[in-house]
């Protein structure tokens, strides 16, 4: 099977351009904290290097680490490489981040694609270690939960299992294989049902951080003590439903910087269990101009365009900021 | 501080409470010490209600920050024995036994309250008493002035006996740790903390649940998951019985321990495949996969294995005398060189020996249907069709039945050859030798080479 960067365009997909928008935005706020390039970026490149890309023009950083396990393609990766400042680290994560010298403020973006499973747990718990105040942590997978599964797998359950096959059974018997004791005891299968895998799977991540922070605050004073507030909890979809989650930490003493970064002010900051669902509407060029020149607006009641629901219109207002647009060209 | 000594050949070599407060603590997880209250509440049921119907019983935990606390409405402990032995530090030779008990160290509910916090109250009320203290560990560590160095006694706050007609709703026990240490404290605020508190308390008493014992964490309700074993007309667990009477582990008459071990198959996960042994009810190992128990070449037996993932074995230790049981003080072992197990210990790889055949079988059976070898698979459809069922209504024997493998037919024995090459040239052999696949490329040219090569 072909590697999913080879399925997928990863610069094209929408929803996840726009979340690399506000995710930059909101890293313009670090500057409490230290100035934003002077900042590390590790990340998960892939061939595409959008996230790199952006974080260098738009912010300026330039200690940028790419994070690629399939060392095969090596080649093809250094290619792709868009600026010289980015490095190139072709081992697994849980191999990288235990080596990185982590007393430089740094933005760790875990960008994976596949489920949450005890690698990416790992991963964090490696981050929550030893990154220093004011640095940050994003995880992104996907929490697409099992569709009914074919005969054979269903048999397979029940020659496993000595169980009639049930399917919220199976994709909570799924989920334990690859989570082990991380979940809670008294969950049930049909809680993973709709937007539940997503629901949990922040509960996981956001306790196993703070499993994480507690146990590295042990022996430090009380002003010394990392804590973290969860800024982001993104839910979108461009095919399959992706979670992204991120965390900034810092001192008990510098609450006042964070304080001052004023996260809140930013609509799609979201500090607990609610998330914010990036739904992107369907538009042409011509529609998008159309609407960029009534925007922005208070109430969009009162921007129009003809054809097009009001709901679509309603999300477009919230994210034209961030809309990508992708036009065809030809380079010569 | 040194005992004024008068005589000059006499060596101090009392405790201190030292020991107990900041050492003792040491050797057991905080998941653990928790437990050790968990399991006095459960004596206190076997106490009540010998029979084993734990119904309408409950034992209610709660933690926070700041505070950990521990309700049951078990029986209570009566005055006499709070007075004279439920307090003190190990187990007096004449405290009376509770029949079947999970406690009997004397040291689990001391220990728990000296790693939990610095404040300690308990309430209890019996049918016939009721009394409460309340403890200050610091107050009490501070009563050792030279002329007091003995003064290890507590005190009653209150204290009553020989009640006329106590209501049945006040019996019970409550107990309250404040002043929490801060890594305790810390710990009681994560919820992965809880969890885990949750799952250990949950496997630990799977048979007290089953039996009716209602228990809470933080007010949400426990569940168990009661062991099962597949079982069907051609799969059939194995099941031993046995007894040591007393007199032949410590030489002295008494009751006896009962042994039942069971052996088979149950549902395929490679984390929780292993043996399971359980003193007197409570779990004391879980999914054990090393040479504690049967595994691994001490044993002569193979390590455990992913092929093994479906093995299941229980050994439930049962005695009147806690203390014949092959426990160790934290209950997270097994004394392996108690005599009762290192005898049961022999009968537990006997008794999984031929299930480790069949499960050794199943999976070179797969790999034969896999590579073609073999058309059908007998063993994966007696898995298939049995059905998991509990402990309690088993069909057992002695001897674990399963079905056995094809015999193997009666052809050269073959041997399979492994290499790699760069992709180019293998694809390139495909085409010169005109196959589909790799396996037919790498048959081919070992055929060419035979045909040409070999010597006549």
């Amino acid at each position: 099977m072909a590697d999913s960067y080879r399925q997928i365009n990863y610069s094209l997909r929408p929803a996840k351009a726009v979340e690399r928008k506000m995710i930059c935005e909101a890293f313009c706020r670090l500057y409490p904290f230290g100035k934003i390039e002077t900042y590390r970026y590790v990340g998960f490149g892939s061939i595409y290097f959008s996230d790199f890309q952006l974080f260098h023009r738009i912010l300026g950083m330039n200690d940028m680490l790419s994070i690629e396990k399939d060392a095969y393609a090596r080649e093809c990766f250094e290619f792709n490489k868009p600026y010289k400042c980015v490095r190139l680290d072709c081992r697994p994560a849980s191999l990288v981040l235990p080596e990185l010298d982590w007393h430089v403020k740094t933005i760790v973006w875990l960008d994976y694609n596949s489920k949450l499973d005890e690698t990416v747990l790992s991963d964090i718990g490696s981050v929550c270690a030893r990154a220093c105040s004011g640095s940050m942590l994003l995880v992104t997978f996907n929490v697409h939960v099992e569709r009914d599964p074919d005969e054979t797998t269903r048999q397979e359950y029940t020659a496993e299992t000595g169980l009639p096959f049930n399917l919220d059974n199976y994709r909570l018997r799924e989920l334990r294989k690859r989570l082990g004791d991380g979940l809670p005891l008294e969950m049930r299968g049909n809680e993973l049902r709709g937007k539940g895998l997503a629901i949990i799977s922040r509960k996981v991540v956001n306790n196993r951080v703070e499993e994480a922070l507690s146990a590295r605050n042990s022996a430090v004073p009380f002003e010394k003590k990392l804590v973290h507030r969860q800024i982001f909890n993104f839910h979108y979809s461009d095919g399959a439903p992706m979670l992204t989650v991120g965390w900034i930490f810092f001192e008990a003493g510098e609450q006042y910087k964070f304080d001052a970064c004023s996260f809140n002010e930013l609509n799609f900051v979201r500090f607990g269990e609610e998330a914010y669902a990036i739904e992107v509407p369907c538009l042409t060029m011509k529609e998008m101009r159309h609407l960029n020149a009534q925007l922005p607006q208070g109430g969009v009641a009162a921007v129009t365009l003809p054809g097009v629901p009001p709901s679509d219109i309603e999300r477009y207002a919230e994210l034209y900021r961030y809309f990508p647009t992708f036009a065809e060209a030809i380079f010569t | 501080m040194p005992m004024p000594t008068q005589d000059p050949k006499r060596i101090n070599a009392s405790p201190t409470k030292e020991f107990f407060i900041y050492m003792l603590t040491r050797d057991i997880p905080l998941t653990r010490a928790t437990l050790d209250l968990v399991d006095n509440s459960v004596d206190g049921a076997r106490r009540m209600r010998p029979n084993g119907d734990f119904n309408g019983l409950w034992v209610r935990v709660e933690l926070d920050r700041d505070h950990f606390k521990i309700a049951d409405n078990c029986g209570g402990i009566p005055v006499d024995i709070a007075r004279n032995y439920a307090f003190r530090f190990g187990r007096p030779k004449d405290a009376p036994l509770t029949p079947g008990s999970v406690g009997q160290f004397g040291v689990g509910m001391k220990r728990t309250f000296f790693k939990l916090g610095r404040h300690f109250a308990v309430y209890s009320t019996t049918s016939t008493s009721r009394f409460d203290m309340d403890i200050d560990v610091e107050q009490w560590k501070s009563i050792d002035h030279p002329e007091k160095a003995d003064e290890w006694h507590f005190e009653f706050r209150n204290v009553e006996e020989n009640l006329p007609g106590v209501s049945p709703d006040e019996i019970g026990t409550r107990i309250e740790i404040t002043q929490l240490y801060d890594t305790v404290s810390e710990s009681f605020g994560l919820e992965n903390f809880l969890t885990r508190l949750k799952q250990e308390i949950s496997l630990a008493h799977t048979l007290s649940m089953d039996r009716g014992l209602a228990i809470t964490v933080n007010t949400i309700p426990l569940r168990h998951e009661p062991a099962r074993l597949f079982v069907s007309d051609r799969l059939i667990p194995a099941f031993v019985e046995k007894t040591y009477e007393r007199e032949n582990l410590v030489g002295q008459p008494g009751a006896p321990v009962k042994v039942k071990l069971f052996a088979g198959v149950a549902e395929r996960s490679l984390h929780d495949g292993g043996w399971y042994v359980f003193c007197n009810g409570r779990l004391v190992i879980r999914a054990d996969q090393t040479s504690t128990t049967i595994w691994g070449p001490v044993h002569d037996m193979r390590q455990y294995h992913p092929d093994f993932a479906y093995f299941r074995g229980y050994a439930y230790f049962d005695s009147d005398d806690a203390s014949l049981l092959p426990w160790t003080t934290t209950k997270t072992g097994v004394d392996v060189d108690s005599p009762v197990y290192k005898s049961v210990q022999q009968e537990m790889i006997e008794l999984s020996k031929p299930v480790l055949t069949f499960l050794s079988n199943l999976a070179k059976e797969k790999t034969a249907f896999e590579n073609g070898d073999s058309t059908d698979r007998p063993l994966e459809q007696a898995i298939q069709s049995a059905e998991a069922k509990r402990m309690d209504v088993l069909t057992v024997t002695p001897t674990f039945v399963a079905p056995q493998p094809r015999p193997v037919p009666a052809e050269p024995k073959m041997q399979k050859i492994q290499y790699s090459k760069p992709i180019v040239e293998v694809e390139k052999a495909m085409q010169l030798l005109k196959v589909r696949t790799f396996t037919a490329v790498g048959e081919k040219t070992f055929e060419y080479f035979m045909k040409y090569e070999e010597e006549e």
